[in-house]
């Protein structure tokens, strides 16, 4: 890719055709966010004041579909002496009204889902920075930092969930609390997988940000200490601002993991993404449709938290950190002023 | 200083004179303290003992060069004397104040001793400007305007008003050293360190970093240099401390160290050098 400014997701699917690539992506983009947003604008507003077809319902009806795959149902199609089998339009038809059938479940499911992520990833990252300096700078205390690690990043997921929903008391104080269930606040299952997923994602985390505390210079951190500031100072104003711009790469990545793995909450009844999708895939029998529409929807979310992550890695980015545009060394691409610093 | 012979001092104190009266900064009352003593520092890591018994005295206005073999103790010396690194015994005081007492805070006192590194560490995520302001902001407490105003004459001083915006990967390794020294500067530092500060520079771009120094000579800033450049050395120290194997092996003015030592060992270290 010869592109000066290379875009994330438009970028790799652009490859040879790079005029097609960046329009579909973006096409899909707003078709994939338009109706996210248009489903829950009509389920949370309008629904309430009584316009559209309400909350949850279609807005299309699924019955052309359904009558179109039921003309091709067994049909052949006869062109001059070739015989071609119709079968496939009529899954494709068949396909398009389930879609049109499970589309405000997955879209109800995809905002537990992203609201699941969003908030477990950044309080986990507000544990993850103090935990990943004590391991790094904590000298004597380092094993407390150590074994928080281990222990989480040792233990499964949906068994720390279980300890969570099933073996502490935690889900009878949280379900005790007044406000829990009413109204927009969910319910107290929603709570406790977003209280295991920050604590599991803030151990994933503190070793990302551990590898970028690491790779900045020691003596960035003396030359601050050498002006008079002490070392936590040191450490909040010269070497986190460094390390969170190292660690976004490694940083995406823990947020995509997480997309995916905020199914498990639906083995502690969270109607999450997952959870909605099976509910209906167990009472219908059509696992294969079913599923694989799931996964475009985790696609698009997955696809869409890459890119932006890729946007905000280029916003902060400052010249001789980290390296937003790829290597340039070593590539027939290698520019002239490149060529100039490392002589 | 055991090492130093009275006419020596003589011939040191004169030629400082010389300077102060260009600066203007002559104070009687100073003059008889020197403002930087150091007692009989010993640190060693490990089993290696790299300071043994290191005194040495810098009054103000004074410009000491510390010259010796790598891994004679002369960045460890520069590190002890703002406590970077701690010391095992030994006492070093700046005026009246003890650097090495453990009810010193090291953090107040860095601000005193401003330091120079060979590596230069200027943050990598900040502008020319940010790198002196962050110092002025966080540990002076000054107002953004303030802070940048002192950062901007401090930036004119050394030459680089018109790189302020640019962050360090964007400037030259002379230009970043400036900077580095601004940063220092900004503190209001009674004493500047420099650690090998052109070590990591080609000679084209050491002479623009030997130019902020000598300018700092000339205003009269108290200064212990570790340098190779023997050119900086003749031309501006007041004395100059030759080390070796963690001791001081010779202390005198220039002339003297460079032209006459008294030391076999000293003499074969400076043929050693005109021969690179």
């Amino acid at each position: 890719m010869s592109d000066s400014s290379p875009d994330g997701v438009r970028d790799r699917l652009g490859g040879s055709s790079r005029r097609i690539g960046p329009v579909l992506a973006v096409l899909a983009g707003v078709a994939f966010w338009g109706w996210l947003l248009t489903r829950w604008f009509n389920d949370w507003v309008l629904a309430r004041v009584g316009v559209g077809p309400g909350a949850g319902e279609n807005y299309l009806s699924p019955a052309p579909f359904e009558a179109a795959a039921e003309t091709f149902e067994g049909t052949v199609a006869t062109v001059g002496p070739v015989r071609l089998p119709m079968n496939w339009l009529a899954t494709l038809f068949d396909g398009v009204a389930l879609a049109i059938d499970i589309a405000p479940i997955l879209a109800d499911g995809a905002w537990n889902t992203i609201v699941l992520t969003g908030v477990s990833i950044v309080l986990g990252l507000f544990i993850a920075v103090p935990i990943a300096v004590l391991r790094v700078y904590g000298g004597p205390f380092r094993w407390i930092a150590l074994a928080y690690t281990e222990l989480i990043r040792g233990t499964p997921l949906l068994a720390q969930l279980f300890v969570l929903y099933y073996g502490l008391p935690l889900a009878v104080w949280i379900n005790d609390l007044e406000m829990v269930g009413r109204g927009f606040v969910p319910e107290y299952a929603f709570w406790i997988a977003i209280i295991g997923f920050t604590i599991n994602g803030s151990a994933y985390q503190t070793e990302y940000i551990r590898g970028a505390l690491e790779s900045v210079d020691e003596g960035q951190l003396t030359a601050a200490r050498a002006i008079g500031m002490t070392r936590l100072e040191g450490i909040r104003h010269v070497v986190l601002p460094q390390t969170l711009r190292y660690g976004i790469p490694a940083w995406t990545n823990e947020l995509v993991y997480l997309i995916k793995y905020s199914s498990l909450a639906g083995f502690i009844t969270v109607p999450e993404l997952y959870y909605r999708a099976s509910r209906v895939a167990s009472s219908t029998f059509e696992y294969t449709p079913i599923f694989t529409l799931l996964a475009l929807v985790y696609l698009g979310l997955v696809l869409t938290a890459t890119d932006a992550m890729g946007r905000l890695e280029r916003r902060v980015a400052i010249p001789g950190l980290g390296q937003v545009g790829g290597r340039q060394q070593g590539t027939s691409k290698e520019t002239r002023t490149d060529a100039d610093e490392t002589a | 200083m055991s090492e130093r012979n009275p006419d020596d001092a003589g011939g040191r104190i004169e030629s400082k004179r010389e300077r102060e009266s260009v600066a203007g900064t002559a104070d009687a009352e100073r003059e008889t303290e020197p403002l930087l003593r150091i007692e009989d520092l010993w640190k060693s890591y490990g089993n290696e003992e790299v300071l043994r018994g290191v005194s040495l005295e810098v009054d103000r206005g004074d410009v000491e060069v510390l010259v010796g073999p790598s891994g004679s103790g002369k960045s460890t010396l520069l590190r002890c004397l703002n406590r970077l690194t701690e010391v095992d015994s030994g006492h070093v005081y700046l005026g009246e104040t003890e650097v090495t007492g453990p009810d010193t805070d090291p953090n107040a006192i860095r601000q005193q001793i401003g330091m120079v590194f060979q590596d230069i560490n200027l943050f990598t995520h900040l502008t020319a400007r940010q790198n002196i302001t962050l110092g002025l902001r966080k540990v002076r407490g000054q107002s953004k305007a303030e802070a940048r105003r002192r950062a901007d004459s401090e930036l004119d001083r050394v030459g680089l008003l018109a790189q302020a915006g640019s962050y360090p990967a964007q400037l030259s390794g002379g230009q970043k050293q400036r900077v580095g020294i601004a940063r220092a500067l900004a503190m209001d530092p009674e004493v500047m360190l420099f650690d090998e500060p052109t070590s990591a520079l080609d000679p084209e771009l050491s002479n623009e970093v030997l130019e902020v120094m000598s300018q700092l000579v000339a205003e009269g800033m108290t200064m212990v240099v570790v340098t190779h450049e023997m050119r900086f050395a003749r031309g501006g120290a007041t004395g100059i401390t030759f080390l070796d194997e963690g001791k001081v092996i010779e202390h005198g003015p220039p002339d003297q160290i460079f032209d006459d030592p008294e030391r076999e060992r000293t003499a074969r270290f400076f043929q050693s050098i005109r021969h690179e």
